[in-house]
């Protein structure tokens, strides 16, 4: 019966309730520094009920429309987190729309239903309709600030993402017209019974397979799918921004690995087919995303074009599951341990984006001149998130280049191992370049930057975050390895 | 393969002949006196048969029609849904009542919002 599978569900639920509290708290009370404390705590609740099904044995339910399993939990548990950290560094940056904070902090709560439906859901259909919930959210979330930018930012953002919602509706309609079969797991056995032959004889499936590629590329932003990345980051409010980057990315890796290793993974000419494909496009997103990125001038630019090469850091990972045809879970685990730590990582740099901006009114990197004088915390804070991105020790992101790259090394990747390494040391350039300037540029004024409590402790929470992951990296890489233990073996 | 390709071929080559050789007949024809050139009134007006408009047809709307509009979709979906229910009230049970009412609850939620946020207000 489907009510008593309901308690199954109750990390979305209790998170839905919580955004429906704050719409109505929002009409009738005057303090709304109460709301980012209401969803802060539909947050925890929900992170708790995920926390307590971690150990639950796998199971689908709404016949097999979405799958509890410890990878779903992982990703929830990540999403969650993102999304507290956003709301808490919320604080210093909702002023901008006084009139709309209960919207803005409802929908930050729906759209991270949406992503956490996302990552659990195990049917084409389903799928869909998490994206869409996820989507149409962050669509509104893009355009808050009102202003221009804003605005141009949310009108592209829907116009591309309902393109690549179609794409990705032709996609799963090819799929579907193959398999017959909706749910992954039934495409997957019907998959497993085509006779022996390559994708190239059987071009129904291929082209389903790349139009499925390109529509979930657009959400993880992969090239050639990345062009609305740098506008919408750029005119965003810069909180939505960081929440793009870090939470809509890792829902995007997460439905991709299930798709394709559940569904497509059995044959394993197929699985190598498209672990192939996303190896090239790796090289080209994360050569291109380095390459652009150094004559960035705005800073929320940059980092846009800096986490379109970290998702092709991830497609490392990515491709590495799909050469590595099943069985092994090294892959994956790099993959989402890699997430984590990017998700720390990129949340830290946008947070002290957010508090320098918020003083010095401006986005660009030359502003941000001798900052090392006047926000000491701040710029060590970003200096930290920005050597880890580079991928330096002791911070997360060494840790996870090393694991990923070791196992797609492993797996006979080695030549997209050098090029990832190339990009890192071209990415050392303009991560850097930042650096200087906070550190030697010489201060435009002798002000202190102010940030609020909230900020100052999400900031610390993702610096936290980026020290362990890259100092003590070895229970995070438990965790991450039992999360892909649902599949394969 | 590539004979099911041929047969697309051929369709397309149809439809270009088609498309090229429809507006040449007609002009062909007209040029050779078959299809004659009786103009009247009744012919040149932008509707054959039916009302001629009144007015402007660049009519102005206030915008808060769009919001009243807005509110009528979400409880035309309310009554798609209620209707079904209703007829099979008794084999859904307490079961269906639950169902239905949260469903009304989340779109009582947004019924109060736009109220309270004066949607509702005609000024």
């Amino acid at each position: 019966m489907i009510v008593s599978e309901l308690h199954l569900m109750t990390p979305e639920l209790s998170l839905l309730g919580f955004a429906l509290v704050v719409i109505l708290l929002d009409l009738f009370i005057k303090q709304k520094k109460v709301l980012a404390g209401v969803s802060i705590a539909g947050l925890i609740v929900s992170a708790g009920f995920t926390l307590a099904m971690w150990g639950a044995p796998t199971i689908d339910i709404f016949y097999a429309m979405l799958a509890v399993d410890r990878f779903a939990l992982f990703f929830k548990f990540l999403l969650l987190a993102a999304a507290g950290l956003i709301i808490l560094a919320s604080q210093d940056y909702v002023s901008k729309f006084e009139r709309f904070q209960g919207e803005y902090y409802a929908l930050v709560l729906i759209s991270a239903v949406g992503m956490m439906l996302l990552t659990a859901a195990a049917d084409l259909i389903s799928i869909y309709v998490a994206l869409e919930l996820s989507g149409i959210s962050l669509y509104v979330l893009a355009s808050f600030l009102k202003d221009q930018k804003s605005t141009e930012a949310g009108l592209k953002y829907l116009l591309l993402g309902a393109v690549a919602s179609a794409v990705l509706l032709y996609g799963m309609a090819l799929v579907f017209g193959l398999t017959g079969k909706t749910c992954l797991l039934c495409i997957a056995d019907v998959v497993e019974t085509m006779p022996i032959a390559g994708l190239l004889d059987n071009p129904a499936l291929l082209l389903g397979i790349i139009l499925l590629a390109a529509g979930f590329g657009f959400k993880i932003a992969c090239v050639p799918f990345q062009m609305w990345v740098p506008d919408v980051y750029e005119g965003a409010p810069t909180p939505i921004t960081a929440y793009l980057s870090v939470a809509s990315k890792a829902a995007g890796f997460a439905v991709i690995v299930r798709v394709f290793f559940v569904a497509l993974g059995a044959p394993s000419w197929l699985s190598i087919d498209w672990g192939i494909l996303f190896a090239i496009l790796s090289a080209i997103t994360m050569t291109l995303g380095n390459v652009v990125a150094i004559v960035q001038t705005n800073i929320k630019r940059m980092l846009g074009y800096s986490s379109i090469a970290q998702a092709g850091y991830l497609m490392v990972g990515l491709a590495t599951v799909g050469v590595a045809v099943g069985a092994d879970a090294l892959g994956r685990s790099g993959l989402l341990f890699f997430l984590m730590s990017y998700a720390v990582t990129n949340l830290g740099a946008f947070i002290a984006v957010i508090a320098i901006s918020n003083k010095i009114d401006s986005d660009l990197i030359g502003d941000y001149t001798g900052m090392g004088k006047r926000a000491p915390l701040l710029a060590v804070a970003l200096t930290l998130c920005l050597v880890s991105l580079i991928g330096l020790p002791p911070t997360a992101g060494l840790i996870a280049k090393i694991y990923i790259f070791n196992a797609a090394v492993h797996h006979g990747l080695l030549w997209l191992v050098i090029v990832a390494v190339i990009n890192s040391c071209i990415s050392a350039y303009y991560y850097l370049r930042v650096v200087k300037v906070m550190w030697l540029g010489a201060p435009v004024s002798e002000e202190k930057v102010p940030s609020s409590w909230a900020l100052r402790a999400s900031l610390s929470l993702c610096c936290l975050g980026v020290l362990l992951l890259g100092v003590i990296p070895g229970s995070f890489v438990g965790m991450a390895e039992a999360a892909v233990r649902i599949f394969g073996s | 393969m590539l004979a099911d390709y041929g047969y697309i071929g051929l369709l397309l080559i149809v439809a270009i002949l088609f498309t090229v050789s429809m507006p040449l007949l007609a002009l062909s024809l007209s040029f050779l006196g078959i299809i004659p050139r009786k103009s009247n009134p009744d012919k040149t007006s932008t509707y054959e048969c039916g009302m001629e408009t009144i007015g402007k047809t660049w009519v102005q709307f206030n915008f808060r029609y769009y919001l009243y509009a807005i509110i009528f979709v979400a409880l035309d979906v309310l009554t798609v849904f209620l209707y079904p229910w209703a007829v099979n009230l008794k084999e859904l049970g307490l079961l269906g009542l639950i169902s239905v009412a949260v469903f009304f609850a989340i779109l009582v939620v947004g019924y109060i919002y736009a109220w309270r946020k004066g949607a509702l207000e005609w000024k």
